[in-house]
């Protein structure tokens, strides 16, 4: 029983985690935060399912073509809701552009692929085991995306750029980084880090339309505790909150479950108001 | 002024709804209005997507027939989105706005239970199909009519079946969190301990959640004997499956009719998943004696082949209630007019309509219409052609 | 000039502000009249919808005060209209009490409302703008599990049956009368509210946080009392909403509805009462004009919300903002007037000397001021020079209580004052500037002006609320003198005009006019100059001058030499931190160190 709970609540953390990454990654580049990281997650999933399973495609090809889905709403993401709204980021406009996109994907995707979960496919073909495929491809997934972030942000010069567009926006602009193309290509990122969510964890939560409310609210939780823009803690708090809430359910069942998580997420972020990772002092005067 | 804004916008959106009539000529007669309000969108809607096929397979008919009395029924469809909120303004726009004959739906109980007292308040008569026990009251709502089981007939044919027939004196009961779950567990585990049975395990659980093998375990644990899960969620209902066989454990499960629907099974991760798992269902939707299916039915069928309405993701009988409820309608009207008291009275002494998938009778003191006995169990495995087997061991 | 001419421009002015109320008023009058016409010409399935408004507006009124005007982020609100809903519905149903009259039912919920309203808004004063968010959404996600669950009293999943109120609100035009006057009377609350210095510190906490403080803005306070009344409405507004709906289930207080009410107020735009009364009405009806496409109706919804936010980005109350289109004069002077400081500042009581004593200060390794003895004294202009990074912002900055020093303190006559509780400055009647400017740069300059009064107002919060006597006389008294302050730096024209319209040069005087609301005993100015023409310097040198000569002790941190050897009668020259010459200007001009260190040639 302790193991199952252990592992699922691992599994789910990692796929809360990585769209808690990809809250981030947005944020990043925009300071925007963007209600369509759940969506990303839900594309992931639906287009695995779509591309695999109803057309038959071959896996790493469905694959692909999930990534790059997620990708390109990432892309229209920027584009649609967050450039016209960074001129006025104080009036939080970007809350009502970016849900309404969310909005609208979620609906599309009710309508014209399901309102009910269908299946996800098997992606090895390997028996039912006790540690399943689908507990640890989503682990996995999180792993290879941090270890992957980190190369990028260490070691590429595009990367570098990233994060000289996150640390100080008008200095990276001064110095002549092309600002609105990196932020493009971020969204990007974002995207096809959502979707590999989605897709990863497509087997523990099918391919539903409602992944996609579940995981925006869940997915925000490793942002807030792991410190905005902190991609290490939000993994951290993601598989923290994802064993939190498996043993939670456990313990307490279902309906009081997500009411002691988010009893003990609103006592642990009045306790530590800048995440548990702390943030830096800005000067105010 | 609202019908011709509605059918301004119709021509200009992809709507979902089939209306075919033709605008009727100024001699001709004008049309009879018919409210609905399925959820076809949100959280709740699969029971609503699959009734939506059936009824508007009827109203095409219906009115290609020439209608009722050389007028067509216009059916004025209002999305309720699984939300009461929009449930409400729905209902108010079509008695209030269109002002029509009567109405079908809400679908879904925790929108019937807004929507009735409101079609109550514009003498608007009523016909659900939801199962909450408290949704009908010949007497505070006279005109409000249900033409489907109630919880406790429902839930009643299930703990008969697990503790009378497959002799089960130790269940676990486990439901989602929406509200038709928690009310399901809540009405069941009474009834169950009444008939003497030991309920060991008794949960709500979150459908998101996706890993049940903890909750299997502790039902294990407290040394249940069947589970009985209920839930519309295919995918809560096809997890509890799968962790039973992958558990190797064998205990039946029964319950709610979405175990046996199409949906469920393609989320099963073996087809032999499926084995000993008995959703309730209803028997003129079932194969009798000698595997047959009665007249009405294999009609039925015949029409849904060939007007290529899809069953395999939903139930049959949801179809059929969707097809049956708007034909029963239409003879009441036929039969008295489209006055709301004439059809109140007339549904009042309905006896033994002949719906596809059950005999509805109605009296002025009993406006539940689903006969007792036609409520059944049925194997889940055993589908074919939209139909199930009776569960074995299932007596009249 | 004369009395005559004064008395003229006085009732002038009056005339102007009562056209400007009586335009301002008409929207409303036009939408009551339409409200309380309805019946007339609207069917009853338009009246359903319209009763919805009225309910969704009694919660949004409340929620617009803290969110369009104190700029917090409570997206989970919604939690508070469950609770109401449940309150009413189970006290008038009697499941856990015997059963109470709907009206005291409704009272209650009310009462609740405002308690739960604290509690959800709490995490405010310590959270950041999302982070809050997300905890009043968690907190909307645990009332509806809670009413899910516990059955014996909410029904779990079955739900309660709404109030039914008594007649005549019974019939469905009743009820609806009975929403709108709830409807009208929170209009008219809030709009009070809106107009008062409640609401004037409420948008400087939102854009101006330092300023706010710097000018008594006591931001916990003042939340909490924002909570309480908005928690009170929403609470309200459930029992409102349980009766519409005449039962409810836990699954009817979605995310949706508490994201509705928030974007109702974005789209309506912030610190406006007419533009999210515009924007609630508005997003009641379109789903509505969405419905005949069924199962497609919310996506369109969706779009919709998307052209308006990408269309109209500043919000109804920007679209509807004409005033503020007129172009304004283009070579416009600063004048200021000193001669009416004797009018606004009155007879200056010797406070005493503002004192830093021995304070050091380190930010981590870097120590900005080490062992600063600095003395302010009253009638004196006092500067403050020396190259970048000495200290001298970090000085002022202690002074007026921003950063805490590690050793010595800020003392005015001896009395230590303590360290970074910045708004009880005010109270010492020690004044700011910033700088850069921190006003409200969508209010107007008249309003960023009389921001610098809100501790001389008497009237509560609940006296604004009603429009009690206290209240106007605070207002009528808060605008003379800021009309006064406007007329001493020379600004009273531009009095109406939008704040964030004006050049950089006006936004320094208007600081300065914000300041000295505050009658001061000690101006401090942070490089006021910064930016000025040589003229404009010029100006605010006679300005300062005079203002000493009044009684008030003036320190000027600058860095334009001139300026400070002009009107200073004192100078202190700071460098790394630590005083490296004090004296007369004449001193400090032939001082040798200074020369080499800062003034050069």
């Amino acid at each position: 029983m302790l193991a199952s709970i252990v592992l699922s609540g691992l599994a789910i953390g990692s796929i809360y985690a990585l769209i808690g990454v990809t809250y981030n990654v947005m944020y990043s580049a925009s300071r925007v935060f963007s209600f369509t990281a759940g969506t990303l997650g839900m594309v992931g999933g639906i287009l695995g399912s779509l591309f695999i399973l109803r057309m038959g495609l071959p896996v790493w090809l469905g694959f692909l073509l999930a990534l790059a889905g997620g990708a390109l709403l990432g892309v229209i993401t920027e584009i649609v809701a967050v450039r016209p709204v960074l001129k006025s980021l104080d009036q939080h406009l970007y809350v009502l552009s970016t849900l309404a996109l969310a909005l609208m994907v979620q609906q599309f995707a009710a309508i014209e692929w399901s309102t009910e979960p269908q299946p996800f496919p098997r992606i090895f073909d390997i028996a039912r085991g006790g540690f399943d495929q689908t507990f640890w491809l989503p682990m996995a997934a999180c792993v290879i995306t941090i270890v992957g972030l980190e190369l990028l942000y260490r070691h590429t010069l595009v990367g570098h750029a990233f994060l000289a567009i996150a640390e100080d926006n008008y200095a990276a602009r001064a110095l002549g980084l092309p600002e609105r193309n990196l932020r493009i290509a971020s969204f990007a990122l974002a995207g096809v880090i959502g979707a590999l969510a989605g897709f990863a964890g497509g087997q523990l939560l099918l391919a539903f339309f409602a992944n996609a409310p579940l995981l925006t609210f869940y997915g925000f939780v490793p942002v807030a505790l792991g410190g905005m823009g902190n991609n290490r803690g939000a993994v951290a708090a993601g598989l923290i909150l994802g064993l939190f809430q498996q043993a939670a359910n456990f313990l307490v069942g279902g309906i009081f479950a997500s009411v002691a998580v988010f009893t003990a997420f609103i006592f642990v972020l009045l306790a530590f108001p800048d995440g548990l990772a702390g943030a830096s002092a800005q000067r105010r005067v | 002024m609202s019908i011709t804004r509605r059918q301004a916008l119709k021509s200009a959106a992809a709507a979902t709804v089939a209306s075919s009539f033709a605008k009727p000529a100024i001699a001709q007669k004008s049309p009879i209005q018919v409210g609905y309000l399925p959820a076809l969108t949100g959280p709740s809607s699969s029971t609503g997507v699959g009734i939506n096929r059936g009824t508007q397979l009827a109203i095409e008919e219906i009115n290609k027939s020439g209608g009722i009395d050389g007028r067509q029924i216009e059916l004025i469809t209002r999305d309720t989105q699984s939300d009461p909120t929009k449930a409400v303004n729905g209902a108010a726009e079509l008695t209030r706005g269109a002002k029509v004959s009567v109405v079908f739906g809400p679908v879904n109980s925790g929108e019937s239970l807004a929507v009735t007292p409101l079609l109550a308040r514009t003498n608007t008569p009523q016909v659900h199909p939801c199962w909450v026990d408290s949704l009908t009251d010949a007497k505070k709502y006279p005109m409000c009519f249900r033409n489907a089981p109630t919880n406790q007939q429902i839930g009643g044919a299930a703990n008969r079946y697990v503790f009378e027939v497959l002799k089960r004196k130790k269940v676990a009961v486990i439901s989602d969190t929406t509200g038709y779950g928690t009310a399901s567990v809540n009405a069941y585990v009474p009834m169950l301990k009444q008939m003497g049975a030991e309920v060991v395990y008794q949960g709500n659980v979150d459908a998101a959640n996706p890993d049940l093998k903890p909750e299997i375990l502790r039902m294990q644990g407290a040394g249940a004997e069947a589970i009985m899960p209920w839930s519309v969620n295919a995918g809560f209902l096809s997890r509890i499956i799968n962790t039973r066989s992958q558990l190797n454990w064998d205990v039946p499960i029964c319950g709610q009719t979405t175990l046996g629907s199409g949906q469920t099974k393609a989320l099963l991760d073996k087809p032999e998943y499926w084995a000993k798992v008995y959703p309730n269902n209803f028997r003129p939707v079932c194969y009798g004696e000698g595997g047959k299916l009665p007249d009405r039915t294999n009609a039925f069928l015949d029409r849904l082949k060939s007007a290529k309405i899809d069953m395999g993701d939903t139930l049959l009988w949801w179809i059929a209630l969707g097809w049956d409820s708007p034909n029963m309608i239409a003879e009441a009207i036929k039969a008295v007019g489209p006055e709301p008291e004439k059809l109140v009275g007339y549904l009042n002494q309905l006896k033994n309509f002949p719906g596809v998938y059950g005999d509805i009778s109605f009296t002025a003191d009993r406006h539940d219409g689903y006969p007792d006995q036609q409520v059944v169990m049925v194997e889940a495995n055993s589908l074919k052609d939209g139909a199930f087997n009776l569960a074995p061991g299932y007596g009249a | 000039m004369t009395d005559a001419s004064s008395a003229q421009s006085t009732s002038r002015r009056a005339g102007l502000f009562g056209s400007a109320a009586l335009s301002h008023a008409l929207p409303f009058l036009i939408l009551l009249a339409i409200g309380l016409a309805l019946p007339l010409f609207a069917g009853g399935y338009w009246g359903v919808i319209a009763q919805r408004a009225c309910v969704y507006w009694v919660l949004v009124s409340g929620l617009n005060l803290l969110v369009g005007f104190a700029g917090q982020l409570a997206i989970g609100w919604v939690a508070l209209l469950t609770l109401g809903a449940y309150t009413t519905s189970v006290l008038a149903a009697g499941n856990a009490t015997p059963a109470l009259h709907p009206y005291l039912a409704l009272a209650i919920a009310g009462v609740f409302g405002a308690i739960f309203g604290v509690i959800v808004g709490l995490p405010a004063l310590r959270l950041r703008t999302f982070y809050f968010a997300i905890t009043t959404l968690g907190f909307a996600t645990i009332v509806t599990q809670i009413a899910l669950a516990w059955q014996s009293v909410t029904g779990g999943g079955v739900g309660v049956p709404g109030p039914v109120f008594p007649p005549p609100f019974d019939s469905q035009w009743g009820f609806y009368y009975f929403c709108f006057a709830l409807a009208a009377i929170c209009t008219w609350m809030t709009a009070n509210i809106a107009a008062s210095r409640f609401g004037r510190a409420l948008t400087a906490i939102r854009d101006a946080e330092v300023a706010a403080e710097a000018s008594g803005i006591f931001k916990p306070r003042l939340l909490v009392t924002v909570f309480i009344f908005s928690g009170a409405v929403a609470g309200i507004a459930g029992g409102l909403f349980a009766s519409l709906q005449s039962y409810i289930t836990p699954d009817a207080f979605t995310i949706e509805l508490s994201v509705l009410f928030f974007i109702a107020i974005l789209i309506g735009g912030r610190g406006s009462i007419l533009g999210p009364l515009l924007g609630t009405i508005l997003l009641t009806v379109l789903p509505e004009f969405a419905a005949p496409l069924v199962a497609w109706s919310t996506f369109l919804y969706a779009v919709l919300l998307l052209v308006i936010v990408l269309a109209i980005p500043g919000g109804i109350a920007d679209l509807l903002d004409f005033k503020n289109r007129r172009p304004l004069q283009s070579n416009r002077a600063i004048i200021p007037r000193p001669d009416l400081l004797a009018r606004l500042l009155g007879q200056n009581a010797d406070r005493g000397t503002l004192r830093l004593e021995r304070v050091a200060l380190s930010f981590g390794g870097v120590r900005a001021i080490d062992g600063l003895d600095l003395e302010i004294r009253p009638g004196q202009v006092h500067g403050l020079i020396g190259p970048n990074g000495s200290g001298k912002t970090t000085a002022l900055n202690v002074l007026s209580g921003y950063y805490a020093p590690q050793r010595g303190a800020a003392q005015l006559n001896g009395v230590t004052l303590p360290a970074l509780v910045r708004h009880t400055r005010a109270r010492h009647r020690i004044a700011r500037t910033f700088q850069t400017p921190r006003l409200v740069g969508e209010a107007s300059v008249l309003d960023n002006v009389m921001i610098g009064g809100t501790i001389d107002g008497r009237g509560t919060f609940a006296e604004s609320l009603l429009s009690l006597p206290r209240h106007r006389h605070d207002e009528a008294m808060l605008r003379e003198t800021a009309m006064l302050a406007l007329g001493v730096v020379g600004l009273e024209s531009l009095a109406a005009v939008r704040a964030d319209r004006l050049q950089h040069s006006e936004l320094r005087f208007v600081e300065i006019a914000r300041a000295l609301m505050l009658r001061p005993a000690f101006l401090l100015l942070d490089e006021p100059a910064a930016g000025l023409s040589a003229e404009e310097i010029r100006r605010l040198g006679a300005l300062l001058s005079a203002v000493a000569q009044t009684g008030t002790g003036v320190l000027l941190v600058e860095h334009h030499a001139d300026l400070i050897f002009d009107i200073c009668h004192h100078v202190t020259v700071l460098s790394l931190g630590k005083k490296l010459a004090e004296g007369t200007p004449a001193d400090i001009r032939s001082h040798r160190e200074v020369v080499n260190a800062y003034l050069g040639g």
